[in-house]
Parts: structure tokens; C-alpha cells; sequence
């Protein structure tokens, strides 16, 4: 069975991508073993208490709260992107594994096929 | 060699779904197949048939049309993206009430399970990204 | 009398209420009883929580642990839900209409 990594690399609300790339996570994740990567600007959508809905946005930042009942449990992002926009890896929307840039190259190399939204 | 196309950009506003067509074309002059074209986010704006583009640009709906015939490669745009955005086969005009059917001939409008088949099935998954 | 489109669905979520709900539901000869209302509760949560209609793998798994292990099978909702049951409960429930997708 391919396992598939997905890499949102895309601010949460700037575009409908993120909110897609989401769904088809999970989606993905009725079929195989799926993992989340979180890469550059993507991080920004584990940013806390963001409120899609006063720009006319969904809050769909939601649905990661229930990744784990999806059987998604492998979440990262890099460090050095969390160090770019000052965030706090303690406090995020999720709990995510932060990865250094050679960790980042692994995860992405030990996937069998990848799907990037941004 | 099996590829899976994913195309995720704006027809108009980025360069991926000509790129995309490209590669298609290389992939099968190549030798290898096309599993299937998915395309997600504002790629499913392609599939609109109502586009009238003037006669010297490139008319890049039809030519995934022909390139689909030709070839007989699936091109599914995804039913989430396409209800957002206006591109509707019958049934979905139906059930969401709207005066026409907008899909251009060879596309089809099918769920995100596509993609994930393709992503699974093929050798190669290859996006041309937003 | 409230607003539906062709297909059953609230036009306007907002109007969505339990005697609504029975209205709804009549729509597919269902009668609400207590099994169907836990169900329609856990569903209308789950939305709130992570503005999303589960998955029926884990919408199955969610009943069984909140409701008990016998109540969570995809037979226990087929049964109470006919037919499509993410379609039926997501009308009753006054959820967002799926998209044929899955």
C-alpha cells in the first residue's frame, strides 16, 4: 500500500487551497496511511484562534482537531519555518512534530508519493 | 511508466494547466501512460465550456479535449472544486438548482476518491501547483 | 413552513430545529425516535467541533464509543437512516448538503 505525505505549504485563508488540500486529506485517509507536513507559509495554519469566518472564510482550521480520529497521527512542520513567523511550537492549533531541515528531507523521501497544496 | 497529473493552478492566472498539457504530451511521445488527470482548486476552471478565448491565443480547453480523445486519458475535475466554481454537469445543475450545465465534452466531474486512486496506482504523481 | 430545495435540504440552516427536523425526516418515512436523536446530536457536535460531516468509518467509531459498542455499525445506521445514510442524516441533522463524492 503507497503511503501518501501531504505538504500544505499555502497560508490558511489567502485561497480556497489549504481548505481543499485539507479534504483531500481526508479523504486520503480512508485509503491508506497518510501523513501532514507543514512547510513555509503552511504553518501559519497552525496558528490558534484564527477566525476564518469574519473574512467570509470557513473556520476549517477546525477539522484538524479531528485528524486523530481519521487515523492521522504523523504531523510535522520545520522548525526553521515556525522560527520565520515567531511561533511558539507549544502553542499551536496542533500538536506537531517540528523537524529540522534534514528531518524535513527524510519524511519527505520516506513517502512514497507526495501531493502538495499550496 | 504510470503517471498521475494533478492540476491544481488557475487557467488564466497561472501557467500550470498549459504546462501540464505539455508534460501529458511528453509522457505519451515518451512512451509512458496517463493514468488519469485530475484537476482540483481553480484548475477545474479549464473544464468550462462557456470560455470563448480570442482566435490568436492558445484555446487550452480544447486542446485537453483533444489531447483526452486522442489518447483516451481520463480528465476528472473534482466535484467539490467545480460546485464552488460554477462548472456543472447535468445532474449537478439539477441538484443545485442552476440554469445550465457548463462542463466542456471529455471532462467528467467525479469525488476526490479519484485522486487518491490515481495518487496510489500510478508510478509517478505529478502536480503543476496553484 | 420552511424552504427546501429539490432535494429536501434546508435552503437556510438557520432554520433548522428538532420539530423541523421531524418535518425532515418525514420526507423519508422516518419517525424519529431516541435512536435517531442521539445520532442526529453526536452529528450536529461533531459539526460545531470541526465544521465537518464525519467520514461514515468515523462516524461509526464516534457512535460506538459515545453510545455504546452495539450501536456502532454501519447496519445500526443504514437501518435508522435509509438509503444513503450520510445524505439522509446530514438533511435531518440540518448540515451543509454533501457533495456526491463519496
Amino acid at each position: 500500500m503507497s503511503s501518501i505525505l501531504f505538504i500544505f505549504s499555502g497560508a490558511p485563508h489567502t485561497s480556497l487551497n489549504a481548505q481543499e488540500g485539507l479534504d483531500a486529506l481526508l479523504m486520503g485517509s480512508a485509503f491508506t496511511e497518510c501523513r501532514l507536513l507543514f512547510l513555509g507559509d503552511g504553518v501559519l495554519q497552525l496558528v490558534p484562534d484564527q477566525s476564518g469566518e469574519a473574512i467570509g472564510r470557513r473556520n476549517f482550521p477546525l477539522g484538524y482537531g479531528a485528524l486523530n480520529d481519521y487515523g492521522v497521527s504523523k504531523i510535522a512542520c520545520r522548525t526553521s519555518d515556525l522560527d520565520a513567523y515567531n511561533l511558539d511550537p507549544g502553542k499551536l492549533l496542533l500538536d506537531v512534530e517540528a523537524l529540522d531541515d534534514s528531518a524535513c528531507r527524510i519524511w519527505i523521501e520516506d513517502a512514497d508519493k507526495v501531493l502538495n497544496f499550496r | 511508466m504510470k503517471f498521475a497529473i494533478v492540476v491544481q493552478g488557475n487557467p488564466y492566472a497561472s501557467q500550470s494547466c498549459h504546462s501540464a498539457l505539455s508534460f501529458a504530451q511528453a509522457v505519451i511521445e515518451g512512451g509512458h501512460e496517463v493514468l488519469r488527470v485530475f484537476f482540483y482548486h481553480d484548475g477545474v476552471l479549464i473544464a468550462n465550456r462557456l470560455t470563448a478565448p480570442p482566435q490568436d491565443e492558445q484555446d487550452i480547453c480544447a486542446d485537453w479535449q483533444s489531447f483526452a480523445a486522442k489518447h483516451d486519458v481520463e480528465l476528472i475535475a473534482c466535484i467539490a472544486s467545480c460546485l464552488r466554481r460554477g462548472v456543472l454537469d447535468e445532474t449537478e445543475a439539477e441538484r443545485y438548482e442552476k440554469e445550465a450545465s457548463t462542463i466542456a465534452p471529455e471532462f467528467v466531474i467525479s469525488g476526490l476518491g479519484q485522486l487518491i486512486d490515481a495518487t496510489m496506482n500510478a508510478d509517478r504523481v505529478v502536480t503543476f501547483g496553484a | 413552513m420552511v424552504e427546501k430545495d429539490s432535494e429536501g435540504f434546508l435552503r437556510d440552516l438557520n432554520d433548522w430545529s428538532e420539530e423541523i427536523a421531524q418535518e425532515l425526516a418525514a420526507q423519508d418515512g422516518i419517525k424519529l425516535s431516541s435512536d435517531h436523536w442521539e445520532i442526529i446530536h453526536l452529528v450536529r457536535d461533531y459539526y460545531t467541533h470541526y465544521r465537518l460531516f464525519p467520514q461514515n468509518r468515523v462516524l461509526v467509531k464516534r457512535i460506538g464509543d459515545a453510545l455504546g459498542k452495539e450501536k456502532g455499525t454501519s447496519i445500526h445506521l443504514m437501518t435508522l437512516f435509509t438509503g444513503k445514510p450520510a445524505k439522509v442524516l446530514a438533511r435531518i441533522s440540518g448540515l451543509p448538503k454533501p457533495p456526491n463524492c463519496d
